[in-house]
């Protein structure tokens, strides 16, 4: 009798450690790398994915963020949160405070995460001392890009240091009848080009306006400074057709020499190749200018939450996904492909990239050391969305306003935030 | 207008089982269907209402807290500027689709050759994807390779054609852009009820003597005043829920210049988080279409009563 | 319509009257022909760019008369291309789509047939009110309904699903068809139905019987509205798929939107007149009962 319940439990306890052992890892992935190089850099992503075992589907939501985010709403109400999905910044802990993301401690812990990823994104994945994200890359925003041709005939001689050197590198740009900078105003872009002349003149203004969301900063004449420095360089180094132009045409006019400079992340180096510019040939590339001296570092960081899930296959995949995510091997292709640099430190990046994304991992390390690397307002990486949102609005009201002073467009940011607290 | 008395069923009361089942068939039959539009009208809308008035951020959570979000919405300014480009471009688009749709009509109905084939020009915007027509027209509006670069490339060097960039004119922009969609959607409803006006009136018109215009202005105008009825709600309809125009030609820009109610509601419920205050400005949207359908609903209601009394 | 025609032969005002015809004719062709041009640019364009190749345009613009032809780009835009997550163009998503809006298509227009013909034939106390209420569901803009859709379909289990979005555009596309229908059938005299009602006809004969003969110009209408509104609409449909099942649209946003990469403007194009042969297929030939059946019975 005895013997045959404990036969007969020994079978069971074994078939049920055998489907534990048997979950298929499978994910689907929610995204919005629909397109390009991003869907590109992600596919490789589901290569490495179906090689070691597991099912790969994802989820890509092209157009607008709001689109991606609303899928995850939607499926979150139905009950159905998705597997992983690609989240940043400050919404990762927004999302971790709803109570169903899931706890990544286990390997990250294993495999040692805390040591090798940037000290700047930790309190971003760890929104409250527990791994929930893994991130997938690191962009700079601070970049300052120069068409080759475009300078030489300008007689600019290298990329501008300072502010100071950047209005005189235009003045020189316009008297050589060429736009001194290529820009098309959007809400994201026309915040990309103002926080970078937030951080180039002052440091501590950004980390209090920016990353602390201090309205006194907002109203502080430090910032009024910085509007009017934009507001130089939108009516005098910008040309007028800025509102309605796109991402494509502007890059034209780099590499077309009609534009002398153009102020954007690392992806443009993704673009620039794909219109099949080579550095330093067609452009050249420079940390954007900066008032203190040191090398500087905006940072961005896209990366993937993961949600609770019942089904044990789901379970087993995220595993497999972060570790994947956070693997040396994925840091490398991915980011060789996006143009951007692996949120490990420790990986080598003297095989397969850019130059550009060289000089972006030294100047990662000599800001870290040298304490000026902050997160990005711009792309979502600081404060939370509403007042992210209220700010790119009047920053974007501000460039298309010619009338509007520095002034006004100072305390107007300043209120914006306060009516959203 | 139909009689009311008309359409009723037996006057006899039902007394055979057969009977009692022609009675209920037709409330058993509707009868899904209006649970589905109950849920669909009323109870989508009520959870709205709710949800405008509790602390939703990130999700939906049903805490109550009274009309703070709606304060919270009205202090943004870039509501505001939505809320007046609703109103603004609403007036413009409805009365000039309509003026334009009623013009097209009656050029086609002056017996033009090939009229299937103007018919399907003016119609086919409807058919086409219009995130697809609206990539098309940003396009064109585009200074540096659109409608400015082309003329200038023939030659006129100083053509600026560039309302998409200025913040005065890119709401004329979405205007036109609007009417070009939904246009042929009126001149083919004005089309049909031009052709169906009773010939007799017209031949009495002509022997009296009217020419062309007049017997429009005072025939036939007149004998479709419930087609105008009809291409007015749905075009209200379409300019109530502008949100793709938006999102293809100008993004809401330049600055915030031509956001509209839907587009800030997409954002704020779904980019910023902020689900109450999405709701309460849903709310708003709702609210300004009652604004115009409540007095029509009174006004037919008035009429086809004074109508019935009158006899 | 206005007869314009005069006898040359007897009226003395022949030949002033003649030159006015003549210049009303001009004038009516003119500005047919004026709009007709404005509307078919944006058609050119997109044409002209599917034909074109991808260096071309980018030398020489969008916009600029096409120098430079090629049929490359057809085959990439239906089976190659990366977009939406898959390299496999289009096709899929055409198919999901077709398989989408079709029953969504025909469900929502018999439901519309129905709902019509009860709520014109068949009164009782309350359905005039329902009837309102029905039809306000046609200003219920996508944004609002999203979420408690989500909801509901979550509850039911049919989130992620192609049959979760069929129902959801089934539901909303029944305010459109009921409105139409209804207003259509209160057209049809009632004396047939009462005639019929004498004879002993019950609800469902008259329907087969003497309702759905009269009604082909209305139903061709419904279905012609509700196909290429459920064909070209793009919130739901993405939100509510997954992975593989998205539809078209899905893919033309990837693809026709402004986005970060290098676009490719003549991929685009001709997924862009892929996806849009199906609605421009309906409304050629069913153009003109679009037109005949949206009046019959509307001013009556």
């Amino acid at each position: 009798m005895l013997t045959i319940k404990a036969a007969l439990a020994g079978t069971l306890a074994g078939a049920l450690a055998a489907t534990a052992a048997l979950a298929e890892p499978k994910t689907n992935m929610l995204h919005q790398w629909s397109e390009g190089s991003d869907a590109a850099a992600i596919a490789k992503l589901g290569e490495m994915f179906t090689a070691a075992g597991g099912t790969w589907e994802q989820t890509s939501i092209a157009g607008h963020t709001a689109n991606t985010l609303a899928k995850l709403r939607a499926d979150v109400v139905a009950g159905n949160a998705p597997p992983a999905v690609q989240l940043k910044g400050p919404e990762i802990a927004e999302w971790n405070e709803t109570g169903m993301t899931a706890n990544l401690d286990d390997l990250a812990n294993k495999e040692g995460w805390d040591k090798v990823v940037a000290p700047e994104l930790l309190p971003v994945m760890k929104p409250t001392g527990h791994w929930v994200a893994a991130p997938m890359n690191i962009h700079r925003i601070n970049w300052i890009w120069g068409s080759t041709k475009a300078m030489e005939q300008a007689g600019i001689k290298e990329l501008p240091k300072t502010w100071a050197e950047f209005n005189a590198a235009c003045d020189k740009a316009l008297a050589a009848h060429l736009i001194c900078l290529g820009h098309f105003s959007q809400d994201w872009t026309d915040a990309t080009t103002f926080e970078v002349v937030v951080y180039g003149q002052n440091i501590d203004l950004f980390r209090k306006a920016f990353v602390e969301g201090d309205v006194n900063a907002m109203r502080s004449p430090e910032m009024v400074k910085a509007f009017e420095q934009y507001r130089t360089m939108v009516s005098k180094y910008m040309d007028p057709a800025i509102a309605g132009r796109d991402y494509q045409t502007t890059t034209d006019m780099i590499a077309k020499n009609q534009a002398v400079f153009m102020i954007m992340g690392d992806w443009q180096i993704g673009i620039f190749t794909a219109a099949g510019l080579k550095s330093p040939q067609d452009y050249v590339c420079a940390q954007a200018p900066t008032d203190w001296g040191k090398p500087g570092f905006i940072l961005n960081s896209d990366s993937v939450v993961f949600f609770k899930q019942k089904d044990p296959d789901y379970i087993e995949g995220q595993k497999l996904l972060a570790h994947l995510i956070l693997s040396p091997q994925f840091q490398t292709v991915f980011n060789q492909a996006k143009g951007s640099i692996p949120a490990r430190l420790d990986v080598d990046l003297s095989n397969g990239f850019n130059p550009c994304q060289q000089l972006s991992q030294k100047d990662l390390q000599a800001s870290i050391a040298g304490g000026t690397l902050v997160r990005s307002m711009a792309h979502n990486m600081t404060v939370l969305q509403k007042y992210r949102g209220a700010m790119m609005e009047v920053i974007t009201s501000f460039v298309n306003t010619p009338g509007m002073s520095a002034k006004d467009a100072a305390n107007a940011m300043a209120d914006a935030v306060e009516a959203q607290k | 207008m139909a009689n009311a008395l008309s359409g009723i069923a037996a006057v006899r009361k039902p007394a055979r089982g057969r009977d009692m089942l022609t009675a209920w068939t037709p409330r058993l039959v509707i009868l899904p269907a209006a649970l589905a539009s109950f849920v669909y009208v009323f109870v989508f809308t009520l959870w709205t209402l709710y949800v405008s008035m509790s602390n939703s951020t990130l999700l939906p959570t049903y805490q109550f807290v009274g009309l703070k979000p709606y304060f919270e919405l009205w202090s943004n300014q870039r509501w505001s500027i939505a809320y007046g480009n609703l109103f603004y471009f609403s007036a413009f688009y409805v009365v000039l689709a309509m003026v334009i749709g009623l013009a097209l009509a009656i050029a086609i109905d002056q017996r033009v050759k090939g009229e299937a084939v103007w018919r399907t020009i003016f119609l086919y915007p409807l058919a086409v994807s219009f995130i697809v027509t609206g990539s098309v027209w940003n396009w064109l509006y585009s200074p540096n390779e659109g409608i400015e670069h082309f003329v200038r490339s023939l030659g006129w060097a100083d053509f600026t054609f560039r309302i998409t960039s200025n913040r005065e004119t890119a709401i004329y922009a979405i205007i036109a852009t609007g009417i070009w969609q939904s246009t042929g959607f009126a001149m083919a409803l004005f089309l049909a009820g031009l052709r169906s006006v009773d010939p007799d009136l017209i031949k009495a018109a002509q022997i009296d003597g009217a020419g062309p215009a007049r017997i429009y202005r005072k025939v036939i105008l007149p004998s479709i005043a419930p087609i105008f009825i009809a291409v007015a709600v749905v075009l209200l309809q379409f300019a109530i829920k502008t949100f793709d125009l938006v999102v293809a030609l100008t993004q809401g820009g330049p600055g915030i210049a031509t956001t509209f109610p839907a587009n800030y509601v997409y954002d704020l419920m779904f980019q910023r988080g902020q689900i109450a205050i999405g709701a309460a400005a849903s709310i708003m949207m709702l609210l300004a279409l009652a604004a115009v359908l409540v007095p029509y609903a009174v006004w037919t209601t008035w009429r086809s009563r004074r109508g019935a009394i009158r006899g | 319509m206005v007869d314009a025609t005069y006898d040359l032969a007897f009226d003395p005002h022949a030949r002033s009257a003649n030159l006015r015809f003549i210049a009303g004719r001009i004038a009516v062709y003119g500005f047919l022909g004026l709009f007709a041009l404005i509307y078919l640019i944006p058609l050119f364009v997109i044409v002209a760019n599917s034909f074109r190749e991808l260096p071309e345009i980018t030398r020489n613009g969008l916009i600029a008369i096409p120098q430079s032809f090629s049929l490359k780009a057809w085959p990439q835009a239906w089976l190659h291309h990366c977009v939406a997550g898959t390299c496999e163009g289009i096709h899929r998503n055409f198919y999901n789509s077709l398989i989408m809006t079709i029953p969504a298509t025909i469900f929502s227009t018999v439901l519309g047939a129905i709902n019509g013909y009860v709520l014109s034939k068949w009164r009782f106390p309350g359905s005039e009110t329902l009837f309102a209420c029905m039809t306000l569901g046609v200003f219920m803009p996508g944004q609002v309904s999203l979420l408690p859709w989500a909801f509901i379909l979550g509850t039911v289990g049919l989130s992620n699903t192609i049959y979760g979005l069929i129902l959801v555009h089934v539901v909303q596309g029944m305010s459109f068809t009921t409105l139409f229908c209804r207003n259509y059938y209160v057209g049809i005299p009632d004396d047939l139905i009462k005639a019929a009602r004498i004879d002993g006809a019950g609800f469902w004969r008259i329907f087969f019987k003497i309702i759905l003969p009269l009604s082909p110009p209305i139903l061709i209408v419904t279905v012609i509205w509700q196909f290429t509104g459920i064909w070209n609409e793009y919130l739901f449909g993405v939100v509510f798929t997954g992975g593989r099942q998205q539809p078209v649209t899905a893919a033309l946003v990837g693809l026709a939107t402004n986005s970060m990469n290098a676009r490719s403007y003549d991929v685009a194009s001709c997924a862009v007149l892929i996806a849009a042969i199906p609605p421009l297929l309906i409304y050629f030939f069913g153009g003109k009962y679009f037109v005949r059946g949206l009046t019959q019975g509307a001013i009556k």
